[in-house]
């Protein structure tokens, strides 16, 4: 192995860095028993980030050495090492760090604000492209329902221009005034199709009901709710039908119109 | 009893279980820690500090396997210290239900907050900003601030693995000769 190709590869960056693979680890200890240069260069760069380290060092919140004191078994030992002044005299570190220059201060600092860029570039474009991504997945729901809607439409344009369709036009009442909504009957088919135009919105416990009302007498046609607007509603057919009824029934319908809550009427012919 | 110590001595008396040796790599070492850590976990306080408790208890846990042929005592620690805090803020990133290890809003505010504190200005931001190329910027963050593989980074960035390896030595090497 040439030592120096092996040190300009960036092996001992990758290592001290712990940024190495477990078989790059196991090769790279090998051979720094076996150069000492190689351990020296990597002890040089070691020395490099701890000082960078110790440059930057950022005072913990109070309380959190009590805390590790007690956790390792003795809190006894927090008193004692307290109020021992906090100097670095016969560490190695302190001895390298009196002779660093102005220019490797400076430097150092500025890597350490180079990596916080680079984090802060990298969120960046992370939002960017979340944002993309979500703007995305609100146009394609924002498609899919103008589809469903345009189907609708299509769907009640063909009927609303069969010539066998009877349109019968539901006024509001005096209880309802502002009530109204269309009804498509289908003569040859007995279907009957309706379309809210604007229903008042009932409580979560009531619905519409729409009713024919034949000789007099009504016949269920099904039950509807305010917010099935924009849509054209299949209900049950009729053959007969001299008028139509809209009441509000509880959910799901009742067998017979409760006629006060009548809403909406109109005539079929 | 010694109040301050070598290197040499600090570890043999951690391995002695010295709690008095426990406090003064405490008050020598904590701040040097932290700042790694508050790299990582940049913000919440609260939750950098947890981990910093964490790392010293696991410092003291750990300190037999401490092997000084492999490096220096301070490197070890900041291995410890960076892997804590990148397991967390994985973990906090999941219960974010993201699973792009996203991180909450705030983070793209404390980030200015903290690059004012060290006064950029003085420094030639830009100038050093410059020199690193982006796809090795992007890479180095991934891999040392974020703890992705490089495996993953391949398949994050859609890079070969090759190519991502030799990116980041290069982008480690060009940190190293600013920092000469």
């Amino acid at each position: 192995v040439n030592v120096e190709e092996y040190i300009s590869s960036g092996i001992i960056e990758t290592y001290v860095m712990g940024l190495a693979s477990e078989s790059e680890k196991a090769e790279f200890e090998q051979l720094c028993s076996q150069h000492p240069e190689l351990a020296a260069a990597r002890r040089d760069f070691e020395v490099t980030l701890e000082n960078l380290a110790f440059e930057q060092a950022i005072t913990p919140p109070a309380g959190i050495k009590g805390k590790v004191m007690e956790a390792i078994g003795n809190p006894d030992s927090l008193a004692v090492t307290s109020s021992a002044p906090p100097k670095i005299i016969a560490m190695e570190k302190a001895k390298s760090a009196s002779g660093i220059s102005i220019g490797l201060r400076l430097s150092t600092a500025a890597a350490v604000v180079l990596l916080i860029g680079m984090s802060w570039l990298y969120h960046q474009i992370e939002g960017q492209n979340k944002e993309l991504a979500d703007t995305n997945a609100r146009l394609i729901a924002k498609l899919n329902t103008s589809d469903s809607i345009l189907d609708k439409i299509a769907e009640e344009h063909k009927i609303v221009s069969d010539p066998n369709v009877t349109v019968v036009n539901m006024v509001g009442t005096r209880v309802a005034p502002k009530s109204s909504a269309n009804i498509y009957w289908d003569s040859t088919s007995s279907s009957v199709f309706l379309v809210v135009k604007n229903m008042p919105k009932l409580p979560s416990d009531q619905q519409y009901q729409l009713w024919a009302l034949i000789d007099n007498k009504p016949k269920d046609l099904g039950v509807f709710d305010a917010t099935d607007d924009k849509v054209i509603l299949k209900m049950k057919n009729t053959q007969k039908a001299q008028a139509f009824a809209i009441t509000i029934e509880r959910k799901g319908g009742s067998p017979t119109p409760t006629l006060p809550k009548l809403q909406s009427l109109g005539k079929a012919l | 009893m010694p109040s301050t110590y070598t290197e040499q001595e600090l570890v043999f008396a951690l391995k002695e279980r010295s709690n008095q040796a426990f406090g003064f790599l405490y008050d020598n070492y904590a701040g040097a820690l932290y700042s790694i850590i508050k790299q990582i976990i940049t913000d919440d306080n609260e939750l950098a500090g947890d981990v910093l408790q964490e790392v010293f208890i696991n410092i003291w846990r750990k300190i037999e396997t401490y092997d000084q042929t492999k490096g220096r005592l301070f490197t070890w620690m900041l291995n410890i210290a960076r892997n804590a805090s990148i397991d967390t803020l994985r973990s906090k990133s999941y219960q974010n239900s993201q699973k792009n290890q996203e991180l909450p809003d705030n983070v793209y505010k404390a980030i200015p907050n903290q690059t004012t504190q060290m006064n950029i200005d003085h420094i030639g931001l830009k100038k050093v900003l410059e020199s690193l190329k982006t796809e090795h910027r992007v890479l180095v963050e991934l891999a040392y601030f974020k703890g992705f593989t490089h495996d993953e980074i391949a398949g994050i960035m859609g890079i070969p693995l090759g190519t991502v390896k030799t990116r980041i030595r290069n982008a480690l090497l060009q940190l190293r000769e600013y920092l000469k």
